[in-house]
């Protein structure tokens, strides 16, 4: 993927810069908001990683005009203060993520990923299924192999995010954020005591376990192996 | 001392004399008009009724008769001393007395000549008898005049008066406003000298001075609050940044020289730890700013505080603790969802970290008149009693608890929370048992379908 960066800090653009491109994109710089906005023009970009405070034009300024000239990329968010002002600003100016710095490398990169299947998926999903796992998005039903299973609404929600993002790992943040529509982090770890309770209520019967823990990430669903 | 030209207050009381004496010397000058006109017109109608009688007597009696009536009435010694002349077309007097030229026709005012007095002046009164004779009926003026003199005088003796009466009222008045002014602006200078304790005297009028004055008071002691908050805060940053800081410089220096990979991960757990330090102040600050009130929303009340019970009461177990909720259903407040959320799970947080395995945790969401009551209530020890005041202050802990992790912050941020929304946060030694509720303004019924869940 091509993939714009505009980062004033050049220590962070250049971080963020080698571990994308260890993952395989290829990654533009912009350092400030004018050059990002005739990269974003002049070039084919697939994601837009913009920073919201930068030189001379800023990152939600970024988006309002990319926006508004039909460029429809997706685009993430960096701020470096988590204020409700940035998230409500952000998403409003047409950013499809956003991520507060400081932030893990793993982080981005679940979000990156995330970011580029995003577009395929607006289509209307109603049933989900992968490796017997079958989800029916408007009756609310899950079964494995045939059988069904009962999940409490955010079992059945976490579920969901897992199978659409089909082997793609899922950060706890980004569970917290789609599941629970919390975008601060709770001391205690909800998002694990759900997963291991969907986990059993999955498994039941001594099935292999379906649910991937990605240590200090977060999850994803198991591939085909 | 300021210059009295530069002095507002001065300036005021004066502009107000100033008025005052202008609307006093307009109403003495129309006053003096229209008594003017009145008096003349008097005069007038005397020498015209006069001149009217002296032609019917002519026309009765002829010239004879004319010249004797005038003989007796300039004998008579009447105190409105009235003169009379016939004068015939050359100018030349036939009869009576009235030492001045034949005059033009009409009403006037003639110069003649007294004998006593020297020139002078009269109304007068010219009609013609026939076409040869001119009757002219004139009476002086001098009382006229003697009259005005009196009441200028008099009027501008009482209007110096005033003036005097005034301008003292104004000195007066002048410096009684400069002198509630100045014991504000003073305080103020001890103020700004440092004195951050000082506050400006209120008086027991209760007039604007003093309400301004309290209204300042007010002012400073929530500046002083928040300054003192900003001075605690930035202390205790220093101080409670201190500890994991070093923590975390040990870590990294035994990695140097031993398993560093094990050690970094360790540091990084640790600065995650500061950085959400950090993340929790700045939120904090956030929310007392009072700014994210633009983005306030109607929040579902019960069905966030089903949804946050639910979602924990599976981890409050995995402690071996238990969570118990009893949400009544419809309830909604005007507000942001997410600082909510966060300011419930920050209760159930503390409730659960500050009680022994084996405790109950009760969280209730209830109507109470025009307030929405959120409650997270254990049977746990408590807090001290000396200690609940202070509790809700940023980094505040209780002595006891140091070792449990935390910085304090959660009840910190929940007070914050529930003051950004028009409420407060009520903490309890319940007895057995610690509670706190926090108070919320609630939507009237209608704007939230009843919604039921949990248990």
């Amino acid at each position: 993927m091509r993939i714009l960066v505009a980062e004033d800090d050049t220590d962070t653009a250049e971080f963020i810069q080698r571990g994308l491109g260890e993952l395989g994109h290829n990654v533009m710089l912009a350092a400030d908001g004018l050059d990002a906005m005739h990269l974003i023009t002049a070039e084919q970009i697939d994601l837009a990683i913009l920073d919201r405070m930068l030189p001379r034009l800023d990152g939600l300024s970024i988006v309002r005009r990319a926006r508004a000239a039909g460029i429809e990329m997706p685009v993430l968010i960096l701020t470096a203060l988590g204020r409700i002002e940035d998230r409500v600003g952000g998403l409003e100016a047409g950013a499809d993520d956003y991520l507060v710095k400081p932030f893990a490398f793993s982080e981005l990169a679940a979000r990156v990923n995330a970011l580029a299947r995003r577009k395929p998926l607006q289509s209307e999903t109603t049933r989900l299924e992968q490796r017997g796992v079958v989800m029916d998005l408007l009756k609310r039903q899950v079964s494995r192999d045939g059988v069904a299973l009962t999940l409490q609404p955010r079992e059945f929600r976490i579920l969901e995010e897992l199978m659409r993002e089909e082997g793609k790992v899922v950060t706890r943040t980004m569970l917290l954020e789609r599941v629970w529509n919390y975008h601060f982090d709770p001391q205690t770890n909800i998002v694990d005591t759900h997963i291991s309770r969907l986990r059993s209520k999955l498994n039941e019967g001594g099935k292999p376990d379906l649910i991937e823990t990605i240590r200090g990430v977060g999850y994803r669903m198991a591939t085909d192996a | 001392m300021r210059k009295w030209r530069s002095s507002a207050a001065y300036k005021i009381a004066f502009l107000n004399f100033g008025a005052y004496a202008a609307g006093l010397a307009v109403l003495g000058v129309i006053v003096f008009v229209v008594m003017h006109i009145a008096f003349t017109r008097q005069l007038d109608s005397m020498v015209s009724d006069e001149a009217q009688t002296l032609v019917d007597e002519y026309h009765s009696g002829g010239d004879g008769e004319l010249a004797e009536a005038i003989i007796v009435r300039e004998a008579s010694s009447s105190p409105t001393h009235m003169m009379y002349g016939v004068y015939a077309p050359d100018g030349r007097r036939i009869h009576g007395s009235f030492p001045a030229a034949r005059p033009s026709l009409g009403l006037q005012q003639i110069a003649f000549r007294d004998d006593s007095e020297g020139p002078d002046k009269a109304r007068a009164r010219v009609v013609d008898l026939s076409p040869g004779e001119r009757l002219v009926v004139a009476v002086d003026s001098d009382w006229l005049e003697t009259i005005e003199r009196i009441i200028i005088i008099i009027f501008s003796i009482a209007f110096i008066g005033a003036c005097l009466l005034g301008f003292a009222g104004s000195v007066f008045l002048g410096s009684y406003l400069r002198r509630r002014l100045y014991s504000i602006s003073h305080s103020a200078q001890a103020i700004i000298g440092g004195d951050i304790r000082k506050r400006m005297p209120v008086g027991p009028h209760r007039d604007e001075f003093d309400e301004l004055a309290a209204t300042l008071n007010r002012m400073l002691d929530r500046i002083e609050g928040l300054l003192e908050n900003l001075r605690q805060v930035s202390s205790d940053i220093a101080h409670d940044l201190r500890t994991p800081l070093a923590r975390l410089r040990n870590r990294l220096e035994r990695g140097a020289s031993g398993d560093a990979s094990a050690a970094v991960e360790e540091a990084i757990s640790q600065v995650d730890d500061v950085l959400s330090l950090f993340a929790a102040i700045l939120r904090i600050a956030e929310v007392e700013a009072g700014e994210t009130r633009r983005f306030f929303r109607i929040v579902d009340l019960s069905a966030l505080a089903t949804e946050l019970a639910e979602s924990f009461a599976p981890s409050v177990e995995e402690q071996k603790r238990t969570l118990l909720w009893s949400v009544e259903p419809g309830i909604s407040v005007t507000g942001d969802r997410e600082l909510l959320a966060q300011a419930f799970v920050n209760l159930l947080e503390n409730a659960q970290r500050h009680t022994p395995e084996g405790s109950v945790i009760r969280l209730t969401l209830v109507v109470a008149g025009r307030s929405a009551c959120l409650s997270v209530r254990d049977n746990g020890p408590g807090v001290p009693t000396g200690d609940l005041p202070r509790i809700t202050k940023r980094f505040a802990r209780v002595e006891s608890n140091r070792g449990t992790p935390g910085y304090g912050l959660g009840l910190s941020l929940a007070d914050a929370v529930a003051k950004l929304h028009k409420g407060r946060l009520t903490l309890r030694n319940e007895k057995p048992g610690f509670s706190a509720t926090v108070e919320l303004p609630r939507n009237p019924d209608s704007s939230v379908e009843g919604r039921t869940r949990g248990n």
